[in-house]
């Protein structure tokens, strides 16, 4: 049978071309050979995560390639081979700091103890409460809430989105709160005091294996922007309503061998007491400049052709405030970027302050590889046919046409399909002879206190880490608490990044050392660093940025997604989805909101439609209810049409 | 008023166990004969009464995703029960029933409620699964277990009232506030309709 589209892997902007195929009513197929999605951009349990790195040191050459496919390329075709092995991870290399042997024979605890036997509904101790998708008024978005996006130069517009983005959210915040019958803002705090009080709890290895279920191991490490392109998609896809996430709570900034919060919104400034007065008026005067440097050039002209670093330094900013600004803020180099890159830079962070919460970044519960996923799911609801553990061999060129017309896949079946989206990583060697790669150096490491204690332990924190040694990369750290649902209780899971120079650990380990104690025996001084409990390094090939072009021997209907690259927000891997959809389909809307009739019911009276049959009584109705009419209700309306 | 809430629910099971008819009855007291895989209709709720408080099922269907035993773990996520669906006709799906339940415990939360419904059971001149073998499995696994028919709405009120009367009470110091948001969807595009 002829498909439309085929994909093969399940990368983030692979798993949004599906999407965005079988929502314009494509056939889509999805393939991956891997037993899991996401690819490269997946997350993983802790003993999933060994099994990963396992595979990924053992690189077994698995020379016993069966060419047997060959047979089935006929006379007029030609065959382009797909690489079976995946070269696009090096390097791994894991720690653990704890007393391994004592984790030996320890399993996984099971996902299910028993039920208790009928007629004792009650005796089940732990309410489902944690997995629980409840919303809470912590992290709502707070339209009214004092931020520089209010001084945006398109601050009406944001705030009709702002009021709309709350709508549901803070909507659903009075339902929970009625359903706990007891809001309490400050039982969250309840437990760091009582921890602070004790000794810090020492998390074992055999727990970290026992509870290995808890975590969920990102192999990229990115965040939201609350404005940013995948954002936008996932709202307007209506893809959010599979997810759901949490504000990064603090940037940090390490200077002078301290990690310190960096005040960013207006309200953080104020309440700064770590900022004078009078630096509180310099930061706020400069990040308003920053709203709308476009309309003050001549604030700027004269140094466009400096390093943002320098033109900072003549702004009359302390050096606390230029650090803040160059690495936490803007987040860019301080010997490579020019000021307008550092300008842009810091108007994008701070047009995303305020939608979401007090940072400009959103992340996902349960990590990052939900959102491919997520896509995948919508694929799928729009009839998108779904093969894990599917290996394809070959493109099947058509000599005549020069288009490739079908995948050989593993069983030697042959599948048609029009167009074909592939990863980078499953291209040959002969494909890619050309293609020159960069490398993204990752380090992931649990461990047990935050990088900074304050009064509530849960908080999800960015801190960037200036170049140690000149000419390096500046190393980005995105820490995780549990409530994230990346990591068991007590511990934090924490994620660095960088372009590599070296191998990962050379990379990234002098970082470590300087944030983190790797003793086992900790001594007095090094108590006050957090303890990394377990670690893991690996270089990670960055494809994006690859021309097409660069591809040899490639048919034109055949498209090449790039694995992750090392940016910190996603709008690289929407752009590429999106200029991929449109050069398949440019008459199609990408990923358009589901055709959904009950929104406009909604909309005039706020009444659940009959046709769902979903009330059974009117007062029940939820304020909720806006996200349960954009339903999927909308793909039964598509095939009526 | 009674306070609500909200409780996921995934389905599992073979295809064409009739996994969607079960949540069509359920929802919308509805059977179709010709129901086609499951295309679209991957999210459904209804709000039933249990004791003082007021349970919103939010249903999740598998999308077909489970055809090719390739759901996706955020499938799972945060769900607070799991109906899985056999066929008492097929033994066959009976004896893959227990692979769902194995995926369920791999990447399904703690403390799930499963209820495992033995479907068709207006069919039950051409059974091969007998009752006593779904029962003794549902008790070494800690389920529920009933048969139920969509078509002839046997027992379908009874299975989500079993799983209503499963769900632990509301323990209001657990944190059942994680701080979780969702994004919403901005009036200004619900406004736009394609007819």
């Amino acid at each position: 049978s002829t498909l439309a589209t085929a994909c093969v892997i399940s990368g983030l902007p692979e798993s949004i071309i599906a999407a965005a195929c079988a929502r314009s009513g494509q056939r889509v197929l999805h393939v991956d050979s891997r037993n899991y999605y996401g690819g490269n951009w997946a997350s993983f349990s802790f003993s999933g995560l060994l099994s990963w790195i396992k595979e990924n040191q053992q690189k077994t050459d698995l020379s016993d390639e069966c060419e047997d496919w060959r047979k089935l390329i006929l006379e007029d075709e030609e065959a382009i081979p797909l690489s079976s092995k995946d070269k696009t991870i090096q390097h791994v290399e894991d720690f653990c700091f704890g007393d391994q042997d004592s984790a030996e024979g320890v399993e996984e605890a099971g996902a299910l103890p028993k039920l208790p036997v009928f007629g004792a509904p009650a005796a089940q101790g732990e309410s489902p409460g944690p997995e629980k998708e409840s919303p809470a008024a912590e992290g709502i978005p707070l339209a009214s809430q004092e931020s520089p996006q209010a001084l945006g130069s398109d601050a009406a517009r944001a705030a009709a989105g702002d009021g709309a983005g709350a709508a549901p959210g803070s909507g659903a915040a009075p339902s929970t709160a009625a359903g706990d019958s007891a809001p309490q803002p400050a039982k969250t705090e309840a437990a760091p005091s009582e921890n602070a009080a004790q000794e810090p709890k020492k998390i074992t290895y055999s727990q970290i294996v026992r509870e290995g279920r808890r975590f969920n191991i990102d192999l990229v490490s990115k965040l939201l922007y609350s404005r940013g392109l995948l954002i936008d998609l996932l709202i307007k896809s209506n893809v959010s309503r599979y997810a759901e996430f949490k504000n990064a709570t603090r940037v940090l900034a390490f200077r002078e061998g301290r990690v310190e919060q960096v005040p960013c919104s207006r309200a953080d400034v104020f309440n700064s007491r770590q900022l004078t007065m009078v630096e509180k008026r310099m930061l706020m005067k400069f990040l308003t400049f920053c709203l709308d440097y476009e309309q003050h050039p001549e604030e700027y002209q004269a140094y466009e052709s400096s390093t943002f670093a320098q033109f900072l330094q003549t702004r009359k900013l302390t050096p606390s405030l230029q650090h803040f600004i160059l690495h936490s803020i803007a987040m860019v180099s301080e010997t490579e970027s020019s000021t307008l890159q550092g300008l842009q830079a810091t108007k994008k962070f701070l047009q995303c302050l305020g939608r979401y919460g007090n940072t400009p970044f959103l992340f996902p519960l349960y990590g990052q590889g939900e959102i491919p996923q997520c896509f995948c799911r919508l694929c799928a609801v729009f009839g998108g046919i779904y093969c894990l553990r599917h290996a394809v061999c070959c493109l099947v060129l058509d000599r005549a046409s020069g288009r490739c017309k079908a995948i050989v896949d593993h069983f030697g079946q042959r599948i048609s399909a029009n167009y074909f989206i592939v990863e980078d990583s499953y291209l040959s060697e002969s494909t890619c002879t050309n293609v020159c790669y960069r490398q993204i150096s990752r380090a992931v490491l649990i461990t047990d206190q935050s990088v900074l204690n304050t009064d509530s332990e849960q908080q999800v924190s960015v801190l960037t880490v200036p170049p140690l040694e000149p000419g390096t990369a500046a190393v980005r750290v995105i820490e995780l608490c549990s409530s994230t649902m990346t990591c068991m209780k007590d511990t934090y899971l924490v994620h660095l990044t960088c372009p590599s120079a070296k191998t990962a650990r050379e990379d990234l380990e002098p970082v470590v050392q300087k944030l983190f104690n790797l003793n086992t025996e900790t001594e007095n001084e090094e108590l006050e660093k957090p303890r990394v409990l377990w670690a893991v390094y690996f270089n990670m090939r960055d494809s994006s940025g690859v021309e097409k072009s660069s591809y040899s021997g490639l048919p034109t209907n055949v498209y090449v997604c790039s694995g992750p690259d090392s940016a910190l927000g996603n709008d690289c891997a929407v752009k590429q989805a999106e200029t991929i959809f449109r050069e398949m389909f440019p008459a199609e809307e990408f990923c358009p909101p589901p055709p959904n009739p009950e929104d406009i019911i909604y909309d005039e009276d706020e009444i659940e439609p009959e046709e769902s049959g979903l009330n059974n009584s009117p007062e029940t109705k939820p304020e909720t209810s806006a996200e349960e009419n954009s339903s999927e209700g909308g793909a039964a309306v598509t095939k009526e049409e | 008023m009674m306070a609500i809430r909200e409780l996921k629910v995934c389905l599992l099971g073979d295809t064409g166990v009739g996994k969607s008819s079960i949540v069509c009855r359920f929802v919308q007291d509805h059977f179709d004969h010709n129901i086609s895989p499951t295309i679209g209709a991957s999210f459904m709720t209804k709000t039933v009464p249990c004791g003082n408080e007021l349970h919103k099922f939010l249903i999740w269907d598998t999308a077909g995703q489970e055809r090719f035993h390739s759901l996706a773990p955020m499938y799972y996520r945060g769900s607070a029960a799991a109906v899985i669906v056999y066929d008492i006709t097929k033994q066959d799906s009976f004896h893959t029933l227990k692979k769902w339940v194995k995926e369920l415990k791999e990447h399904g939360p703690e403390n799930i409620v499963m209820a495992i419904a033995g479907n068709k059971c207006d069919l039950s001149d051409i059974r091969e699964v007998p009752m006593k073998d779904a029962k003794e499995y549902a008790e070494s696994i800690g389920a529920i277990v009933v048969e139920t028919s969509a078509k002839n709405a046997v027992n379908i009120e009874e299975l989500f009232q079993g799983i209503s009367q499963q769900i632990p009470p509301l323990d209001p110091h657990e944190n059942s506030n994680n701080g979780a948001i969702k994004l919403g969807r901005q009036t200004s595009q619900t406004g736009r309709r394609c007819c």
